[in-house]
């Protein structure tokens, strides 16, 4: 086990999370290249196959936007934007570069914004298809060679399909340590809050994978060992939204009385609960995780023989963590302007409901400005669900 | 002697105090100041006066409202969403749809058996509130609570197309330069208020009976066109801006009678107004 020095590994997550970027700055000073990546769909096992160090990119939702409007217009995602001024800023002058792949229209159509503006050495659009026919999977093995001759030219080392079986086998692991750190939150009340939880998320999608796993590994150890807190008779709440990664609205839910206990988040269960089949080809598993396990609504078009078919389909992992953790209501957290949630939300919210479990719909900015105004609907459907 | 109940209602506007034991004894209303603290305070020993009861009288206070927190006194707080369903339970217990327009917000509220089933409350936009009646009433020289009055003597309403507050207000005086009378314009602005809050609420489905409370309520002009976008009537509480307070008294008495039928008494916050005073 990697020893973590004086301190409990939930300390360390807590040190990576508030000082986002920490690790990276520090294996950039002792050579390495970081490879900063925006959603879930960056392809991380291709980048730690490469050698570099896939570092996850999140705005901070406390910071006003000042520099970044010039150059974005206030109708493109709150989140997008809050992480571009940040990165014009210089909050992450350790990259090397970056890789952008094509989840949504704010991400795809500001991809020459982000190039122009950083001017890092190395850039790489990747441009993800949005259906998941065969075709599209012989496009996406496709881009993913075109991204293993640029990374190839950018280390100088050429990435053998070893090289990707190995890092397949290497994310594989995290994913499933990640996994039975949740097991964790089934008990009733959760061994690890919502808070520590979404602190634990944060601090993996910053560092390497090894240091991921280890961290992972040695966080489950410490929640297992300590004592169970009392037996809370308090909602068991579900977030459902794409990238939340601060804890400003987790502790306004357990702060309101209740525990989170999942989430269906990008940088939760959504990034760790498919993993990439060892595939001959190493590349046809990469492509068919990202296209087709992968439950985004960027890349999902159903393929059911009915529409309740395709709800179950898309939403139907949804109802199956309800069961399992025992949710009693859920949350549907979506940022402002993001479309392709957006069409979901009808749908998604009336599949959810259907199986009696209230959902709450919020939409608001990636901005802790209006939290009071989240809070009280927080609350009041709390107070409903009691 | 029965117990008293206290619910106080913070809003972004106005404060309002209900005590009640069985019925309401005392209610009283009045504006929020930036000093929570203090009014809530001062409010609460106006109802006592006029209850003619003393604070050790009330067996539990409950606090909602915006400012909810910032009443050290409160044993408990309560969103205005359960506080506004209760409290509209209690005086009509038909009313399945409840429609609030505030100061800073309006929401809609569906109400099964007494419990909240589902709620929207408006965006960070005044378009539909409260805020956005008094900024136009502003700039037509008219006071706030003529509105409705003037509303009634118009011939037709005028167009008024934007939403935004700030478009809307440009739209009025030029509309106002152009010879639109002020009745007409009043007439338009409710109007457009009601759309806008049509439109939300009836993201819950609406279902009569259909009852309005917050200021909004008190304006005749802007129930009509409500009522008209609704397509029946809508029912005005007796005093539409104490329901909220109302609600919290009685989530208050539920409290107390729940601990009180196992023989226990709640616990109460331990603070008192002297200390209260001690934090304005």
């Amino acid at each position: 086990m990697t020893n973590f020095g004086n301190g409990s590994s939930l300390t360390v997550a807590d040190k990576y999370y508030s000082q986002y970027g920490l690790r990276a700055r520090e294996l950039k000073g002792s050579g390495k290249k970081i490879i900063g990546y925006l959603s879930v769909l960056g392809p991380i096992e291709i980048l730690t196959a490469a050698g570099v160090v896939p570092f996850r990119l999140k705005g901070n939702v406390s910071e006003a936007i000042t520099k970044g409007d010039a150059y974005m217009e206030t109708i493109i995602c709150p989140f997008v934007r809050n992480v571009f001024d940040a990165a014009i800023k210089g909050k992450f002058d350790f990259l090397e570069g970056m890789v952008l792949p094509h989840q949504c229209d704010s991400i795809d159509r500001t991809d020459d914004v982000w190039a122009n503006n950083l001017q890092l050495p190395y850039w790489h659009y990747l441009n993800v298809p949005h259906v998941t026919d065969d075709p599209s999977i012989e496009f996406m093995k496709d881009i993913l060679r075109l991204l293993i001759r640029s990374l190839e030219k950018l280390t100088g080392k050429k990435i053998t399909d070893d090289d990707i079986a190995q890092a397949v086998k290497a994310h594989n692991e995290n994913r499933q340590l990640m996994r039975d750190l949740y097991v964790l939150r089934k008990s009733n009340p959760p061994m690890i809050s919502g808070t520590e939880m979404m602190k634990v998320l944060v601090a993996a999608m910053s560092l390497p994978v090894d240091e991921s796993s280890a961290l992972i590994k040695s966080v489950t150890e410490e929640v297992k060992a300590r004592p169970m807190p009392a037996n809370g008779k308090v909602p068991r709440i579900m977030l459902i939204g794409d990238q939340i990664d601060d804890v400003a609205i987790i502790d306004a839910i357990e702060g309101a009385g209740a525990h989170l206990v999942m989430d269906d988040l990008s940088i939760g269960s959504k990034m760790y609960w498919t993993d990439v089949d060892a595939t001959p080809d190493p590349i046809q598993g990469i492509a068919e995780r990202y296209l087709r396990k992968l439950k985004i609504p960027t890349t999902f078009v159903g393929d059911g023989n009915t529409y309740q078919e395709n709800l179950e389909a898309r939403f139907g992992h949804m109802k199956q963590f309800i069961k399992e953790f025992k949710v009693d209501g859920a949350i549907l957290f979506i940022y402002k302007y993001c479309d392709p949630y957006g069409f979901d939300v009808p749908a998604m919210k009336s599949f959810i409901e259907s199986g009696g479990t209230p959902v709450l719909y919020l939409e608001d900015e990636y901005s802790t400005s209006t939290l009071a105004r989240v809070k009280t609907r927080i609350e009041a459907f709390l107070e409903m669900i009691a | 002697m029965s117990p008293y109940f206290a619910g106080i209602d913070i809003g972004s506007t106005m404060t309002k105090v209900v005590i009640m034991d069985d019925e309401i004894v005392a209610s009283i209303i009045g504006p929020t100041g930036p000093e929570h603290r203090k009014l809530a305070n001062k409010v609460i020993e106006e109802a006592l006066i006029k209850a003619a009861l003393s604070f050790e009288d009330l067996a539990y206070i409950v606090a909602t409202g915006y400012g909810r927190i910032n009443v050290p006194f409160a044993d408990r707080q309560v969103t205005e969403i359960t506080c506004h369903a209760k409290g509209i339970h209690h005086l009509l217990p038909k009313v399945k749809t409840i429609v609030d327009i505030g100061g800073q917000d309006s929401k809609g509220i569906k109400i099964s058996n007494g419990k909240v089933t589902g709620f929207v409350m408006n965006d960070k936009c005044a378009a539909g509130t409260g805020r956005f009646l008094e900024i136009i009433a502003d700039s037509l020289g008219v006071p706030l609570v003529k509105l409705g009055e003037i509303s009634l003597t118009a011939d037709k309403a005028a167009e008024i197309s934007s939403t935004c507050t700030v478009f809307a207000e440009h739209e009025v005086i030029n509309k106002l330069s152009g010879g639109e009378s002020v009745a007409n314009l009043v007439a338009g602005i409710h109007e457009s208020v009601a759309t806008r809050v049509y439109a939300l609420v009836n993201k819950l489905k609406i279902e009569p009976e259909v009852a309005i409370t917050g200021g909004g309520a008190k304006n005749i002009g802007l129930v009509k066109a409500l009522e008209h976008k609704f397509g029946f009537p809508i029912v005005v509480p007796p005093e539409p801006l104490i329901t909220g307070a109302l609600g919290a008294a009685l989530v208050g008495k539920e409290v107390y009678e729940k601990y009180a039928s196992e023989g226990l008494v709640p616990t109460r916050s331990g603070h008192g107004l002297e200390e209260a005073r001690l934090f304005s």
